[in-house]
């Protein structure tokens, strides 16, 4: 039943994606993530710095064998900024995957679904492994699909919050219809919120604040681990349903002549 | 040696549970929030007829949810019963004896104006498969024809090339109603002697091509008695929500044909009586709660009026089988199949409303659409 995460031809045997933007120092950032089990990671274009050794999370996370990278365009306002990111980006990491991300508010992050989709489109041609953060939109979801996206990243809550599955409604529905992976990014807090989302059936979930913002963010990373393998596993095992409705008095089905 | 189905197709996985014996386990696949094919194999299984009742209500409950407490009406009307097809089931098939006749464009203008005068605004344009007498330019000129007096044209043809469809749907052609009839392959092999219809799966990529082509909504359906029903209904289930991931904008219809008596005397291979056949309605209404269903007269009056609003959506009315049914003015043909519920329009609307429920004939959505247009879908998507 279980099989591994796969985009396109790029095989992650780990469920959760961390961010690394935020941690207080590189050597925790590391631990952190490998902590986590995580194969892919997220970083920042302008936390690529060769030039000086401190603010270059790059080269310490090419380090870490097991772990695949994929740059963001966090900070990019608008598609032209996104798409030049990605390139970018490409050209430092040497790696298919982009994460992208548009946010111009500063305020709360939510993401541009317009310049979003507009900058999907343009690297799905340039061969890039687009996985676009975006609402938990199912209309946008489908649309991003279809233009070539190798996944969708729906959000739980606000970046930031922790205030976990707000959009678990949309979610469910974006899971049903999606026929590319689904990655809830952004919004979680526990582990528990994370075991949720893969038992709805996301197929991984993306972590940052949670893990860099914990007390103790090496030992939050393992219990994140540990929540998306069990999450994954209770999906697959098939959880028992909740509801049990009463069932009303008039007959349906006396028209039924064979029926006993 | 058949070719196997397709992974996204196969019921395999989940036939035993349509044998589940597990009351607990059928009764929480009914109230189940998501369901999927293991809920649905589960309310298949014949252990679960004592739950009928709460399958009905649930059914009942989200058919009201989606489609209101409406009734959308259609009728078919047969072009052509000429056909070179070797359906063993069917009777019209080219060795039956039948009376074969094919409308001309007179014929089908009176044809057309006795369903219109009727206030029907949704047709099924019929014909056999692809000859001479009613090739795509003759359902081309069909289409055009209904077009300028209705707005929902729907055809159960043969299948066809997707530039075929497309010209299709710029005459004004809004669905397509392809049955695969079974998704047994070794049966299908059996029942289709010859023609292009024995090749399952160049049928199985009809429905692709229609949509592709622009039309845009589907009927999908397995002819009950076939094959194991509930292997047929899991597969059909598959068929279509993979078609609804797949072309999303693209309206899914199912339909529950049960082979009827006809010429030739086919018995069914694995007869479907009334309660599995309701079982079967009820348990796709609560795996598909937004997707019309579809119930023809070719069931009693006695069932469809149990089963309208109970998981069925959608229903043909005073429909006739054979060439020229309507206006009377073309000579006997032999009908496809026989018909059980023969009420009138108003007699049957009547029955709705004293059930509750309001007969729709209009659908005005088609006056202002388009033919969809599918972007190409990146290969990693396929």
């Amino acid at each position: 039943m279980d099989t591994p995460l796969t985009f396109q031809n790029e095989t992650l045997h780990s469920r959760l994606l961390i961010g690394t933007g935020k941690f207080a120092n590189v050597s925790t950032m590391i631990e952190a993530v490998k902590a986590s089990g995580s194969q892919l990671v997220t970083v920042a274009l302008r936390r690529f710095n060769k030039a000086q050794a401190e603010d270059d999370l790059y080269g310490p996370l090419t380090q870490l064998k097991q772990v695949k990278l994929m740059p963001n365009t966090s900070g990019a306002m608008n598609a032209k900024e996104a798409i030049r990111a990605a390139l970018l980006g490409r050209e430092l990491s040497q790696s298919r995957f982009i994460k992208l991300e548009i946010h111009p508010n500063p305020h709360h992050l939510l993401p541009d679904p317009i310049e979003t989709y507009e900058a999907a489109i343009e690297l799905a041609k340039q061969d890039f492994l687009v996985l676009p953060y975006i609402p938990a939109d199912p209309v946008l979801a489908k649309r991003l699909e279809q233009v070539g996206c190798a996944a969708v990243m729906p959000l739980g809550a606000a970046i930031g919050t922790g205030k976990g599955l707000a959009t678990a409604e949309m979610i469910r529905i974006i899971i049903r219809d999606s026929q590319v992976p689904v990655i809830v990014d952004a919004g979680l807090r526990a582990p528990s919120q994370a075991a949720q989302a893969m038992e709805m059936g996301c197929e991984a979930v993306l972590v940052n604040s949670a893990i860099a913002a914990a007390d103790n963010p090496i030992a939050m990373a393992a219990a994140f681990k540990t929540a998306v393998e069990s999450g994954h596993a209770a999906r697959n095992a098939g959880l028992m349903p909740t509801s049990e409705a009463a069932v009303a008095s008039s007959p349906l089905t006396s028209f039924l002549s064979t029926h006993d | 040696m058949t070719n196997p189905l397709p992974n996204w197709l196969d019921p395999q996985p989940w036939l035993a549970h349509s044998q589940s014996t597990d009351l607990r386990a059928i009764e929480n696949a009914i109230h189940s929030d998501h369901p999927t094919e293991r809920e649905l194999a589960l309310m298949l299984s014949p252990a679960a007829r004592p739950l009928l009742e709460p399958m009905a209500h649930r059914a009942q409950a989200l058919t009201q949810r989606h489609f209101g407490r409406t009734i959308s009406l259609y009728t078919p009307l047969y072009l052509s019963n000429f056909c070179n097809g070797g359906c063993l089931y069917c009777g019209i098939a080219a060795d039956r004896r039948a009376t074969r006749a094919v409308l001309d464009t007179q014929q089908l203008d009176h044809e057309l104006d006795a369903i219109t005068a009727a206030g029907l605004d949704e047709i099924v344009l019929l014909t056999g498969e692809r000859m001479p007498e009613a090739d795509t330019a003759y359902i081309r000129e069909a289409i055009a024809r209904a077009a300028q007096r209705l707005n929902n044209i729907n055809i159960e043809v043969f299948p066809m090339r997707q530039e075929e469809y497309r010209s299709l749907a710029e005459a004004g052609c809004t669905g397509v109603t392809l049955y695969q009839e079974t998704y047994n392959t070794t049966v299908y092999a059996q029942m289709h002697r010859w023609g292009d219809k024995r090749d399952f799966h160049a049928r199985l990529d009809a429905p692709n091509r229609a949509l592709r082509g622009g039309l845009r909504t589907l009927g999908l359906g397995v002819l009950l008695g076939l094959a194991d029903p509930a292997a047929d209904l899991i597969a059909l289930y598959r068929h279509a929500t993979h078609l609804l991931k797949t072309y999303w904008q693209a309206g899914i219809t199912l339909s529950f044909p049960r082979i009827k008596p006809q010429m030739g005397g086919f018995q069914a291979l694995h007869p479907v009586d009334e309660t599995t056949l309701a079982q079967a309605i009820f348990a796709l209404r609560i795996c598909l709660p937004a997707v019309p269903l579809l119930l023809s007269t070719r069931e009693s009056a006695a069932i469809r009026d149990g089963l309208a609003g109970v998981g069925i959506s959608k229903m043909s009315v005073a429909s006739k089988t054979t060439v020229g049914g309507y206006s009377d003015k073309v000579g006997d043909s032999t009908q496809q199949f026989s018909i059980s519920d023969e009420r009138s329009i108003a007699s049957f609307c009547a029955m709705l409303r004293n059930k509750g429920l309001e007969p729709v004939f209009k659908n005005y959505d088609a006056i202002y659409r388009e033919p969809t247009v599918y972007a190409d879908a990146p290969s990693h998507n396929l």
